[in-house]
């Protein structure tokens, strides 16, 4: 082969991978979440919230872990309360405490916000971990979240996440498999606010999270963090609820260690939220669920999760004057 | 700027190339010139422009220095020509130990006198290394009358060319300007350019999809674990084996795939170095432009080998472990060249006495000798180097439980059976990276052999664009190791 022809066939070749990675990268970011934090449900919450949410809506935050996103279901929240209009479950799986105030500094990007549902249990209180700050820049994921960037600063950030195309196709081959099944902990179908009600029940529960409580670790740095975002909701007028989530009433009987884990999350957290005008309120003492609300230890099951709905819009309701 | 980069890639690299080439066509020769020394500049300029000046006063007193010599009669001048080299051997030597082992110095006269004298803290620039050893060569060539005189843009060209500026090959004046002049080297050529793309492509690929995979798992044992046990020390010592060479060999390929775009021939700077039976056989493989500029002006200067026996041992130590510290400031580096030069000792000893040995036997020395001396050449200290090689040598071996579904009979010899490591055990793949590795290493043929064999054909385009596909894992972007040099 002349080498003339040889370059332009190689040439050619290049380009057309070259188109079929950009036209791919582009489907796959209106399909699939793309990579930007180093978390899956982190990644499709703010696809979510880019394309389903109008953020100057949105009046009540749901925050926390897989206890936040599971155990409240937001479209129940907003039904059952006269006060809260337009709830957004911002919560995203594994979230630490730490992390939880780092998820929080996309507070500002949903100006009529008037209360903050922080939706927790002793065991997110084990680890002070963070986001690493490489993957997570909140001031731009704000600005792209409310569709705010210009489209070269779109693309920018489409590309720079897909630039490990091989990371998105595995995301993609994963997606249907892994989080698109409500009777598994990977479920990442979000309802209209972004909560993800679990159907756990019968053999889908997973034996050893049924029957092993967590050790109680609960690292100071993490009430610190309650502490710095119960203020920072002060300092904005924003009402800051600590909801401590029910668990399983037959482990905290059997095991001491899990009703000391469960008084001292309590106990630590009025004391911080006491000097801040935050409100804590104990939805294991409260509602005293029976086993066949949950799907795990302290992940409940979509009739858990209603429960608990129902239950804080009382609260806020009352608390709030309605 | 890398190589592995979008932006040497996609921007930097067909910019310079057409407007060069562009220059060129209009027969703006000069011109062309000015725009490759500019467009280096650029290049070495982007990671920190702080460097510029220094690398520029080194061109112009280099520069000075050669024309003088290069020029030097005897009826006009009242001082020699060996004088004028010294001056300008002294010059570079200062600049890189100024900068190179300043600190260095200082932290160990501290010791010695227990002074507390501050340190420089003095960022290494960038290729000093490099562009001093390569015009230290200049100056001798110079000095040899083995250069022609040549204009500072043609000087500045040579020594600035950016595919070879930063980590080498380290080149001689009288191979590169030839290139330069020639006429046809000024049109673009469609075979040098697809066999330019061909080991551009090839060096990425071993950069970006082996060196960086192997660099997670050394930065792992030496960086990250406390201790390690034997199997996770051997991974750790043989993944930074792998990723030094392929690394460095990859950055060569990037170099030399660039340069002849351009067409201009960079000399090869590796010829599969782990197949090498004895140390003078890997010392003729690995960095061979470094083993070069050390022999002819450092070991032949010496005496080489005309001096007797025990001196010709001397002159090899001394090279070695001189070629040791122009590598880093630091011990380890003193002890990694010491135990090369030892070895080269040991081995011509051995081949003076007639001994012989079997090949294979040969090879699982040197290479286990070469592995074992990158220990001390990557650990940042000693107190780490000391951690792998105690763990390659007297660390704990716990063999994988699945192994024994295979080999029941294994367990009467009371190893311990479980997880192998706790360092490494997501990443089960690793021996089929290790046995792939192997492969490419002793068994496949290398860049330069595939070089030679180079033809526009299908399956040299398939390998092309498959090794190109590289640029999909750029996201992982990191240095390549001899900048660090």
């Amino acid at each position: 082969m002349k080498s003339k022809t040889y370059l332009k066939i190689f040439f050619i070749i290049i380009a057309i991978i070259g188109s079929i990675a950009i036209i791919y990268t582009n489907y796959f970011a209106r399909h699939y979440p793309l990579p930007l934090t180093s978390r899956i449900s982190f990644d499709a919450k703010i696809k979510f919230i880019r394309d389903k949410i109008d953020p100057d809506k949105i009046d009540t935050l749901i925050v926390g872990s897989s206890l936040g996103l599971n155990n409240i279901q937001g479209t129940v929240l907003e039904e059952s309360s006269s006060v809260i209009k337009n709830v957004l479950n911002l919560s995203v799986y594994g979230a630490r405490a730490t992390q939880v105030e780092q998820i929080l500094e996309l507070s500002d990007a949903f100006p009529n916000l008037k209360r903050i549902i922080y939706s927790a249990q002793y065991s997110d209180f084990a680890h002070a971990r963070y986001y690493d700050k490489t993957n997570y820049e909140a001031e731009l994921i704000i600005k792209y979240i409310r569709n705010e960037l210009n489209p070269i600063k779109s693309w920018k950030i489409m590309f720079n996440a897909c630039k490990d195309i091989f990371f998105c196709m595995k995301r993609q081959m994963d997606w249907e498999v892994k989080h698109t099944y409500n009777n598994k902990f990977e479920y990442l179908g979000f309802d209209s606010t972004g909560s993800v009600p679990l159907h756990i029940y019968g053999d889908d529960i997973i034996g050893h999270r049924w029957r092993g409580p967590q050790p109680n670790i609960q690292n100071p740095k993490s009430f610190s963090a309650v502490d710095r975002m119960s203020s920072r909701a002060a300092q904005k007028g924003i009402k800051y609820y600590l909801i401590q989530q029910p668990y399983r009433g037959p482990l905290a009987k059997e095991n001491e260690f899990v009703q000391a884990a469960l008084n001292w999350f309590a106990k630590k957290n009025i004391q911080v939220l006491k000097k801040n005008g935050g409100y804590f309120v104990s939805l294991h003492e409260k509602l005293n669920l029976g086993d066949k609300y949950f799907a795990d230890r302290t992940h409940l099951n979509d009739q858990g999760s209603e429960l608990v709905a129902r239950e804080i819009a009382k609260i806020i309701d009352l608390n709030e004057g309605k | 700027m890398f190589f592995n980069s979008y932006e040497f890639i996609f921007f930097f690299l067909p910019v310079t190339f057409f407007i060069y080439f562009y220059l060129n066509k209009k027969r703006l020769t000069e011109a062309s010139k000015a725009f490759l020394v500019f467009a280096s500049l650029f290049f070495y300029s982007w990671w920190n422009i702080i460097y510029l000046p220094l690398i520029l006063v080194s061109m112009l007193v280099n520069y000075t220095v050669g024309r003088e010599l290069s020029t030097y009669t005897s009826k006009s001048r009242n001082y020699s020509p060996k004088m004028i080299l010294g001056v300008g051997i002294v010059f570079n030597l200062a600049l890189l130990g100024y900068f190179k082992y300043a600190d260095f110095f200082i932290t160990n006269l501290n010791k010695v006198f227990h002074s507390e004298v501050s340190l420089l803290n003095l960022a290494l620039p960038l290729a000093i290394s490099f562009y001093t050893f390569q015009q230290i060569a200049y100056l001798v060539d110079s000095y040899r009358k083995e250069t022609k005189e040549y204009d500072f843009l043609n000087y500045a060209v040579f020594v600035t060319f950016f595919p070879q500026l930063i980590a080498g090959p380290i080149v001689h004046h009288s191979e590169m300007m030839p290139q330069f002049a020639q006429l046809k080297n000024k049109v673009k050529n469609y075979h040098n350019i697809a066999l330019g793309l061909f080991i551009f492509s090839l060096g990425l690929f071993k950069k970006v999809i082996i060196a960086d995979s192997f660099a997670v798992w050394a930065t792992q044992g030496f960086d990250v674990a406390e201790q390690l046990n034997m199997l996770e020390a051997w991974v750790t010592s043989l993944s930074y084996s792998f990723q030094l060479y392929f690394d460095f060999s990859g950055y060569t390929d990037m170099a030399i795939g660039i340069a002849l775009l351009f067409n201009i021939k960079i000399p090869m700077n590796f010829f599969s170095p782990y197949k090498a039976t004895n140390i003078q056989d890997f010392w003729r493989r690995w960095h061979i432009t470094l083993s070069r500029f050390l022999k002819e002006y450092l070991y032949i200067p010496l005496g080489g080998n005309r001096k007797g026996e025990i001196r010709t041992y001397a002159n090899l130590f001394t090279t070695f472990l001189l070629g040791g510290i122009w590598h880093g400031a630091g011990w380890t580096f003193v002890l990694w060249g010491a135990l090369h030069g030892f070895a080269l000792v040991i081995h011509r000893a051995w081949k003076k006495l007639g001994f012989k040995m079997n090949t294979f036997l040969a090879w699982f020395i040197t290479f286990n000798f070469i592995n074992i001396a990158w220990v001390f050449f990557r650990a940042l200290n000693f107190e780490s180097a000391i951690k792998v090689l105690k763990g390659m040598f007297f660390g704990e071996l716990i063999i994988s439980s699945s192994v024994i579904n295979y080999y029941e009979g294994i367990k009467e010899f009371g190893w311990r059976f479980g997880n192998w490591s706790t360092l490494y055990e997501t990443e089960n793949y690793l021996y089929l990276w290790f046995i792939a590795v192997f492969i490419i290493v002793l068994f496949l043929p290398n860049s330069m052999q595939l070089k030679n064999k180079f033809k526009t054909n299908l399956f040299f385009m398939t390998l092309t664009i498959l090794f190109f596909l590289s640029i999909f894992m750029l996201y992982r972007k990191s240095e390549f190791i001899y900048f660090n040099f």
